[in-house]
């Protein structure tokens, strides 16, 4: 106990003072699947605030004045390796675009799916069901899923809003590539994005019982001028009553969406719905 | 094949649920023995389907037959795939018009359930859902037709928020009839092809959630009972009843693999405020071979509600001003 307490102030005292990852030294005695491989079931959290903004970034405002300390962003040394995203000169351009009217082009706000690796760091839980050569992890944000394919499918039949996962063991870490997402998914509400040729390499080590790391290589030509990493712990809900609950966020976000259309409507929006 | 059907009637015909509940029906081999996970309890995962052409309720025309013979099965089946087709087009341009989608889209199912039943109700003994009691018939009664006044107004499944046939409980319908099981030692996991519905259902003998935490489809627990995967659920919200339950239904589920390449699926609907009994489904969900399942993003395509509310504003801008 003593030991496992030392070592989390280790690793918590590594990932304060630099956003690479803890060392990935998987401890010999974890938890195993009848077939011997590493169990990462549970449900799962992240405590970073990376869907702010994967960048480093400082405490920031909120989007309307009126909310006050409400919604303001939490402050954050991010998790990207090397601090920065290397985007490509027009890319840049685009997320300043992005970033300028995040809070009325964030995808976040529509309730849509909110794509890979984005849905890893949402501010709620989700659940790795992993049985022999079954691996799905199921997100409370929109209800969104994921099969992590452990057998190769093949080629992904059209693209996909959580992507196309294909799924291996490297050892004890559980290696996943996704591709085939949609283009429209952000990284967060910073306005950070990819083109629908983004690849994400996932690995996910059992650091201890509680634990487990996540790392995402980012790849896509099209935005970055070279592939990025980022990395954070995942901590186990460890609430006795802790479960995936509803989050069926379609009512919350009808309003933005189609309120426009609404008998009566007056607005600004009102040209748009003739 | 008729033999075993009717001797399965005879011993059940007295409680048919509680029988229903105990064993499988006879058309399936009783010496069958499912394949195991290490922990000993039977393999349930995998694709499944529940595309079926059996009636919820039982027709009136059939009102005295509660089983077909396996001809008179691959007839009605026939004719049902036949009624269903959305590639035959009417002679009245109108009513073409309404046939939006052609065939390609719909997957209803070619075949009937396995137990050659009439209907998927197996009790009460009529196949039909028991009358609904006065309390639930005033409420449905007093309940808002959708209309596009507004997104709210709308129905669930345009809204993209439920579907019936993702249940709980799960019902044929005429597309994305298709779900993926996966079991851990202490949790099911069941997602729908239908607007990527997950029920995460866990076995380790937790209490369901507070009364007041409420879903749209409700909180599962699940347990073994023998053989068989029972999940029961509670805690709906009022908005989602189920042909006219009420909010306090409590659903008993029970999933049993009675060959590989079927799942026997039951449920029991429970809810005094609504129904004047109890009742009960039984249905076969098949295996899916060399098939994968794909996600169904319904809200984020969702172009039907911004079709259907401007529709209904042109049209209002159109009689208060006509052209």
């Amino acid at each position: 106990m003593k030991r496992g307490a030392l070592a989390l102030a280790a690793l918590l005292s590594l990932t304060a003072c630099a956003p690479a990852a803890p060392p990935a030294a998987a401890a010999p005695d974890i938890a195993r699947t009848a077939e011997g491989r590493p169990d990462l079931n549970g449900l799962w959290q992240a405590l970073v605030p990376a869907n702010w903004d994967v960048r480093p970034h400082e405490a920031r405002p909120p989007p309307l004045a009126m909310l006050g300390a409400l919604q303001a962003e939490p402050p954050n040394p991010g998790i990207i390796e090397g601090g920065e995203i290397p985007y490509l000169p027009a890319a840049l351009e685009q997320q300043k675009h992005n970033y300028a009217n995040r809070f009325e082009l964030d995808p976040e706000r529509k309730c849509f799916m909110p794509g890979v690796p984005r849905a890893t760091y949402m501010p709620q839980p989700f659940q790795i069901v992993q049985s022999g050569e079954h691996v799905m992890i199921a997100y409370q944000f929109a209800n969104a899923v994921r099969e992590i394919h452990m057998k190769d499918p093949g080629p992904a039949p059209t693209s996909f809003w959580m992507g196309w996962s294909v799924g291996r063991w490297d050892g004890d870490t559980l290696v996943v590539q996704v591709t085939d997402q949609k283009p429209e998914t952000w990284l967060d509400r910073a306005g950070n994005f990819h083109s629908g040729e983004l690849r994400v390499e996932e690995r996910y080590t059992v650091m201890s019982p509680n634990h487990l790391l996540y790392e995402a290589t980012l790849e896509d030509p099209k935005v970055y001028s070279r592939p990025w990493k980022i990395s954070f712990p995942l901590y186990r809900r460890l609430e006795t009553n802790a479960e995936l609950l509803e989050f069926k966020c379609v009512p919350f976000a009808e309003e933005i969406l189609y309120g426009h259309l609404r008998k009566g409507y007056v607005g600004e929006r009102a040209e748009e719905s003739r | 094949m008729r033999l075993p059907v009717l001797s399965f009637v005879g011993s059940c015909a007295v409680a048919i649920a509680a029988c229903a509940a105990a064993q499988a029906p006879a058309v399936f081999d009783a010496s069958y023995a499912p394949p195991r996970l290490p922990s000993g309890k039977p393999d349930l995962q995998g694709l499944w389907s529940n595309a079926l052409v059996t009636p919820l309720e039982r027709p009136e025309d059939l009102a005295d037959k509660p089983f077909l013979t396996e001809e008179e099965a691959r007839e009605y089946q026939a004719k049902r795939v036949a009624a269903v087709n959305r590639d035959r087009r009417p002679d009245d341009p109108e009513a073409d018009l309404l046939l939006a989608y052609n065939d390609f889209w719909w997957d209803s199912g070619t075949s009937g359930v396995r137990t050659l039943r009439t209907s998927l109700i197996v009790d009460p003994p009529n196949g039909r859902i028991p009358e609904l009691t006065e309390a639930a018939k005033q409420r449905i009664a007093a309940t808002p037709r959708p209309s596009a006044d507004g997104p709210e107004t709308q129905g669930l499944s345009t809204r993209c928020i439920y579907y019936a046939t993702a249940g709980p409980p799960m019902l044929p319908g005429s597309y994305n009839n298709n779900y993926q099981l996966v079991q851990t030692d202490d949790h099911v996991l069941i997602v729908n092809e239908m607007v990527h519905e997950t029920r995460l259902i866990p076995l380790d003998g937790r209490p369901f959630p507070p009364d007041e935490i409420r879903q749209w489809r409700g909180s599962s627990r699940g347990h073994w009972d023998g053989d068989t995967l029972v999940v029961e659920t509670r805690n709906r919200r009022a908005d989602t009843p189920f042909r006219g339950s009420s909010e306090n239904m409590h659903l008993t589920e029970r999933f049993t693999r009675v060959a590989d390449d079927v799942l026997l699926y039951e449920f029991t609907v429970n809810d005094p405020e609504a129904f004047t009994q109890p009742w009960t489904v039984q249905m076969t969900s098949q295996r899916v071979e060399g098939e994968l399942m794909y996600e169904y993003a319904c809200h984020e395509g969702n172009k039907s509600m911004a079709g259907i509310l401007g529709g209904a504003r042109a049209a209002e801008r159109r009689a208060a001003a006509p052209p």
